[in-house]
């Protein structure tokens, strides 16, 4: 006699089997259609004057680059470029790829269309002024044209950091000169490229839908529609993702443990490479004093830092640069908390007791290392005061009148693949720009110049590792986390994504 | 109706708009944040602030641009975002019909849920059925509008699956679109069902308690004829002065539901331009919530005109 059917095990397959039906349809749909979430809509797709990573991403699908970044890495292989090299400091000769086209018409992908890519971030824009990204190609002075498919690059100076700053990255996206003079074209959304995708439908604050581009030169993407779905609020984004109607999305640190324990789709979970930070501002008294940022520095217990700011999601940072990247200081001091030592430190500076303002990106995880830091510093002596703002006026709050009155901060810079683009920040012209530490190091400065010169990588990098030394010196930077990326992706999606977290390579999603 | 009137009401009108402008222009003063370093980011460079604070006419004298602002307003031409190149006037129309169905469905559903529950509470007093519609309306009323949109989201997207979790739906769809609305309307839409019933149920009782009504009872007059076509008429008058201030308030409270349902709206694309300092699309953006607000006050006067003569002796008289 067979066994009777237990009602649990029956309401259980109920359950079940539509969810595995839905499971295997959504599955069965995602060659042709893949949605991704974005945290916001796009806004200039225009490589020179692009908002964010959101449109960089999307410049990366519909452009090819002379050379990219290869699949989840900063190592660069060549792209539309068959050969390029650069023959001496200020000289990089290139030659491209035959047949490469631009779809629309618009003719072949050649020298020219270089030309027209890179030295337009050097002219000033419809508003006069130089476009946002026109720092990435500074050292350029002009494209030389030697043929249809020829070309060399000659620079003002020579420039280490071009190849993974601009070359490979958006701001070295090719676009075609041809649709950006046609009349009537909409310079900020009318991109075209001869990249893998094209834009094929815009809905501004719905969607937009990046289609294969059927003239493509090249191994064709997994996916034959992207759409990327603009949502907000990282909780709906879940939400969404649990009903299944986004096949990707960021989430937060503090989600993590809750969806991994849910058993969710499949988090990925990608260490960063930007560098957040307590930040001392030491041309106010009394903190321009050592003592008393050493002080500052060995109040705090880093770990426990990360640990309620992140879940327990992220290692500690010992300097700026992160594991992997050109430069890191391995061996960079991580001192303990040193509550006794602080506090001798404060004595002898004359100050048994000081109170001071801490300024933080009003955002749950700086909240609770704010919080943190707030409670350990309380225990030496160190009265904080936290003043959370929201994102304008955070970012605003280190120039002018109100960055002399700064005092202590949790600094966030995100970070890209050359050393380069994150250590520029705290060069001494950065003062009252985004040096807010309004630290002055002449010799950081002239290393700094040194490393973008250098050729040789060992070099470079003992370069930069050096710089790291006085930034640790100056006692104005206590070094918290590189902070990590997680993503959540459905069933067998294997997402494309570079080191620093940001940037989605949407050509290269794979599936299984 | 004379025209005196309708002027007076359009007068008064226009200086709402004005008062509500000036005092945003007033609050753009004093907000901080640099627009530049909102976004930009690090790419702020003094060069790139300064350009954009002449763009945005921030380095001019305060009645510059404030007469500037006003200019912009008359002619509704709302000038170029300076982010995304686009005719901010774009911006906001092509949100604007989102934002208006979301709210018109959920002032919709209050008044087809709220009017008859409310009738029925006042015709059958001390009945279950009121007491029940009472602590129905309060609990609707008291719950906090996020908790419903979540707890909806939960049970109607993820474990129901009957309606999607985010978006607006199919431009061409009507019914995708109405799936994807039902359940943000509802979660703004339910307080005011609760609000709506109880304000109906109150005035209604007091107007049944009238003399009119009871003489009109002695004549034999009763049921539907007496709830819907007396007594009604002039209880409504009061709900409809809250719907007239309640759409407003809903216009604004959308904004939390574009953002829980990821749907495109007024609401969001407010928010997210104070986020950035984006000036002019937060002036454009408030300039026409207010417009709505005050166009819609003025069709809820016209309707007290029309429904109580009362009101339309004593106007015309003034």
């Amino acid at each position: 006699m067979p066994e009777p059917i237990a009602r649990r095990a029956l309401l259980q397959a109920g359950v079940a089997l539509p969810f595995a039906a839905w499971t295997g349809v959504v599955l069965a749909q995602s060659r042709e259609r893949l949605v991704v979430r974005i945290e916001r809509d796009i806004q200039n797709l225009d490589p020179a004057e692009r908002p964010g990573a959101v449109e960089g991403n999307v410049i990366r699908a519909l452009c090819r680059n002379l050379v990219a970044f290869r699949r989840g890495s900063f190592e660069i292989e060549n792209d539309a470029a068959r050969t390029i090299r650069q023959t001496d400091p200020t000289t990089i000769d290139f030659a491209l790829e035959p047949g490469l086209v631009f779809p629309g018409d618009f003719g072949r992908l050649t020298a020219e269309d270089v030309k027209f890519s890179y030295e337009r971030f050097q002219l000033p824009g419809p508003t006069g002024r130089k476009p946002a990204y026109a720092e990435d190609w500074a050292a350029l002075d002009h494209v030389e044209v030697t043929g249809e498919l020829t070309g060399r690059l000659i620079l003002k100076r020579p420039s280490a950091g071009l190849w993974k700053n601009a070359l490979a990255d958006v701001s070295g996206a090719i676009q075609s000169r041809l649709a950006a003079a046609k009349p009537g074209r909409n310079a900020d959304i009318g991109l075209v490229g001869a990249g893998p995708y094209v834009l094929a439908e815009w809905l501004p604050n719905r969607r937009l839908v990046l289609r294969r581009n059927p003239e493509f030169r090249g191994e064709a993407p997994a996916f034959e529609e992207i759409v990327l779905r603009p949502v907000a609020d990282p909780t709906t984004a879940i939400l969404g993702f649990e009903a299944g109607e986004l096949q990707l999305t960021r989430i937060e640190a503090n989600d993590r443990h809750a969806l991994a324990e849910a058993k969710a789709g499949k988090l990925i979970d990608l260490p960063s490479i930007n560098f957040v930070w307590l930040g001392i501002n030491m041309a106010k008294p009394p903190l321009d004093d050592p003592r008393v940022r050493r002080a500052i520095r060995l109040g705090i217990d880093v770990d426990e830092v990360i640990t309620a700011a992140y879940d327990g999601t992220v290692e500690r940072a010992r300097a700026v640069l992160a594991p992997g990247m050109l430069g890191y200081w391995p061996d960079a001091p991580a001192p303990a908390r040193d509550p006794a030592a602080a506090r001798a430190l404060l004595a002898e500076a004359g100050r048994t007791s000081l109170r001071a303002t801490l300024t933080l990106l009003d955002k749950p995880a700086y909240r609770n290392a704010a919080e943190v830091i707030q409670a350990r510093l309380g225990e030496i002596g160190i009265a904080l005061d936290l003043l959370p703002l929201d994102d304008a006026s955070y970012w605003s709050s280190g120039a002018g009148a109100s960055g002399q009155a700064l005092e202590l901060f949790l600094g966030r810079f995100g970070g890209k693949a050359d050393p380069g683009f994150i250590t520029q920040w705290f060069l001494p012209s950065q003062i009252g720009s985004w040096n807010w530490q309004r630290w002055n190091s002449p010799d950081y400065a002239e290393l700094y110049a040194r490393a973008d010169r250098e050729g040789d990588v060992e070099k470079r990098a003992a370069l930069y590792v050096e710089m790291q030394r006085l930034m640790d010196q100056s006692g104005a930077f206590v070094p918290l986390t590189h902070e990590t990326n997680i993503y959540l992706a459905a069933g067998q999606l294997d997402p494309a994504i570079l080191p620093n977290g940001d940037d989605l390579q949407y050509p290269d999603f794979r599936l299984g | 109706m004379r025209l005196g009137v309708v002027a007076s009401r359009l007068a008064a009108t226009l200086a709402v708009l004005v008062a509500a402008m000036a005092l945003l222009f007033a609050l753009t003063l004093a907000i901080p944040g640099d627009p530049a370093a909102a976004m930009l980011g690090p790419r702020a460079t003094p060069e790139a602030t300064a350009s954009i604070t002449r763009q945005m006419g921030l380095d001019q004298p305060v009645p510059i641009r404030l007469w500037r602002f006003a200019g912009l307003l008359a002619t509704g031409d709302f000038g170029t975002d300076i982010v995304s190149g686009r005719p901010i006037r774009d911006m906001v129309f092509e949100v604007l019909p989102f934002t208006l169905a979301l709210a018109g469905t959920a002032i919709g559903l209050a008044l087809a849920l709220g009017f008859p529950a409310g009738i029925h509470a006042a015709t059958h007093p001390g009945r279950i059925s009121d007491r029940l519609l009472a602590l129905v309306s309060v609990a609707f009323v008291a719950v906090p509008n996020f908790v419903v949109a979540i707890g909806l989201l939960l049970v109607f997207s993820l474990r129901l699956r009957w309606l999607p979790v985010q978006g607006a739906g199919e431009t061409d769809d009507l019914l995708d679109q109405v799936r994807h609305l039902a359940l943000p309307a509802l979660a703004i839409g339910l307080g005011w069902i609760g609000y709506i019933a109880r304000l109906v149920r109150a005035s209604l009782l007091e107007v049944l308690g009238q003399p009119y009504i009871r003489t009109a009872r002695a004549f034999g007059i009763g049921g539907f004829r007496l709830t819907w076509k007396l007594a009604l008429r002039n209880a409504a008058i009061p709900t409809l002065a809250a719907l007239g201030v309640g759409f407003g308030r809903l216009l604004g409270g959308a904004v939390f539901a574009e953002i829980i349902f990821a749907r495109p709206g007024l609401g969001t694309l407010i928010f997210q331009a104070i986020r950035a300092r984006n000036y002019p699309v937060v002036q454009a953006g408030v300039f026409v919530t207010v417009l709505l607000f005050v166009a819609t006050n003025l069709v809820v006067d016209a309707l007290f005109l029309w429904l109580d003569p009362r009101l339309r002796a004593e106007a015309e008289r003034l």
